[in-house]
């Protein structure tokens, strides 16, 4: 790993730390954590899913908003790497999902359809609590490298606290508020990324593109935007000419 | 839970009654409420008290919405549940509700909005004669219980039988997605979307997530008059 790459590094790990702001946002700071584990990792693509709580697993940000990807990542509420790791509480990976059909029957047809021939999931933890996963994906059938899984790790590690706060989550009712709000606002993206979809007649990547270009551009908070989009209060013209805008971090799929 | 709800019922009044009734027992309060609200927050805002338990639940009821504040209503605008372990920390946030509702009796409020995404239909409010919060378990039943009185009033709105609850516990994103192209195609309330997707689903017996996906590829395109 080069000095620059380092110096990059210890910028992410600070920007990943820095929610104790009032503008704090959860899905777009775990929107902020997969796209940086796009650029700074050696991986393809990079998702993370919330437990409901009630035994289930939510999508909550995956690095490309593209449907296959998304749908990888919901389709994990039934198998996979993220309800292995959020069970066990431990790291779950397949080098080669090839060979891990009859493991994660449903999981393994969607990620090789999608491109995928590893996966690395990696617990969002702190002390006995489970939150969630990093879930990160290569397309190379030997496995997602040491140094990005520990790198990983680390991201998802400084993401949890982030997620909780920094609160000391001895009230775990302030933790199940904290999912609920986190996998609303997720329903809340995907119900103004429809709007925007039909609107401008996009698909659902180039409508979230659009949504966070225009919120990035005009300083507000991706949630708010999608909920005034949602609740059809937003000039919906002006969202949707940021549809040229690149994505930070270019995904595969 | 849900098995327990669905049995027998026969409306949403009865719903709703059992939803309040396991909201008391499972989150071990002295009492629940629920109001039912169309479109919080607008200045046309319609609410209405849909069922409480106990005398103390009805006034914090009647009280937020004569006073317009309290942490129902802030669960239902914010979409967010609202936890007051200590009422009497709260005077600042919410002066009229808070001294009203110590004076009825009520020590803490867990408030859990009847929500999914921008759609909104009241509130699940929960009250205690003690100081003290809710466990992590009890504040996951509220959760459930809230989510179930959702289903519930959309089943009554759109005229169903409430013969299949827990339909929003396995719901994909695809059918957010298509409530939100409907509503932009009819010029609809998000609520409206949801209903006429749903409905869709329901006339022509296909799951609600394979017409949501037909919908968001174009497939399928609901037509004013459905």
């Amino acid at each position: 790993m080069n000095h620059r790459h380092e110096q990059r590094l210890a910028r992410v790990f600070v920007e990943l730390a820095d929610t104790l702001i009032d503008e704090f946002d959860i899905i777009e700071f775990l929107n902020m954590l997969v796209e940086r584990c796009v650029e700074l990792l050696d991986v393809a693509a990079a998702g993370v899913v919330l437990s409901d709580q009630q035994g289930g697993l939510r999508m909550a940000a995956a690095s490309s908003e593209r449907a296959r990807l998304v749908e990888l990542f919901a389709v994990q509420a039934d198998d996979g790497p993220c309800l292995d790791c959020v069970r066990t509480g431990l790291p779950v990976s397949s080098a080669n999902l090839a060979d891990d059909g009859d493991r994660w029957p449903r999981f393994v047809l969607a990620a090789r359809e999608a491109g995928f021939s590893a996966t690395h999931a990696v617990p969002m933890r702190l002390r006995q609590t489970v939150i969630g996963a990093l879930n990160l994906l290569d397309t190379e059938s030997n496995g997602v490298d040491e140094i990005s899984v520990n790198l990983g790790q680390a991201l998802a590690d400084v993401a949890t606290i982030g997620v909780l706060q920094h609160r000391a989550i001895d009230d775990n009712a302030i933790l199940t508020r904290q999912l609920q709000t986190a996998l609303n606002s997720r329903i809340v993206i995907e119900q103004a990324k429809g709007v925007l979809s039909a609107h401008a007649d996009v698909d659902m990547q180039t409508a979230f593109v659009a949504l966070r270009g225009y919120s990035r551009s005009n300083n507000l908070r991706l949630s708010d935007v999608a909920r005034m989009v949602a609740e059809g209060e937003a000039d919906i013209d002006a969202i949707v000419a940021h549809k040229q805008v690149s994505p930070h971090g270019q995904a595969l799929h | 839970m849900r098995a327990l709800l669905a049995a027998n019922d026969n409306g949403q009044a009865v719903a709703l009654t059992r939803i309040c009734m396991l909201a008391v027992s499972e989150l071990v309060v002295s009492g629940a409420g629920i109001t039912l609200m169309d479109r919080p927050g607008a200045p046309d805002a319609q609410q209405r008290l849909a069922h409480a338990t106990d005398a103390v639940a009805a006034g914090l009821e009647e009280l937020q919405l004569t006073v317009g504040e309290g942490p129902g209503l802030s669960a239902v605008t914010g979409g967010v549940p609202v936890m007051v372990p200590d009422l009497a920390l709260a005077t600042a946030r919410w002066p009229a509700f808070a001294s009203g509702a110590l004076a009825l009796g009520a020590a803490a409020v867990f408030a859990f909005p009847l929500q999914l995404g921008v759609i909104g239909l009241g509130t699940l409010d929960c009250h205690r004669a003690t100081t003290g919060s809710l466990s992590q378990p009890q504040a996951v039943d509220g959760l459930v219980l809230a989510e179930l009185a959702f289903e519930a009033v959309l089943d009554e709105i759109a005229g169903h039988p409430p013969d299949d609850l827990g339909w929003i516990s396995d719901i994909h994103a695809e059918v957010h997605q298509a409530s939100g192209m409907v509503r932009d195609q009819l010029g609809v309330s998000m609520q409206e979307a949801l209903l006429r997707i749903r409905a869709h689903a329901y006339a022509n017996d296909i799951p609600l997530a394979a017409v949501a996906r037909r919908i968001v590829s174009r497939q399928l395109l609901l037509g004013t008059q459905e």
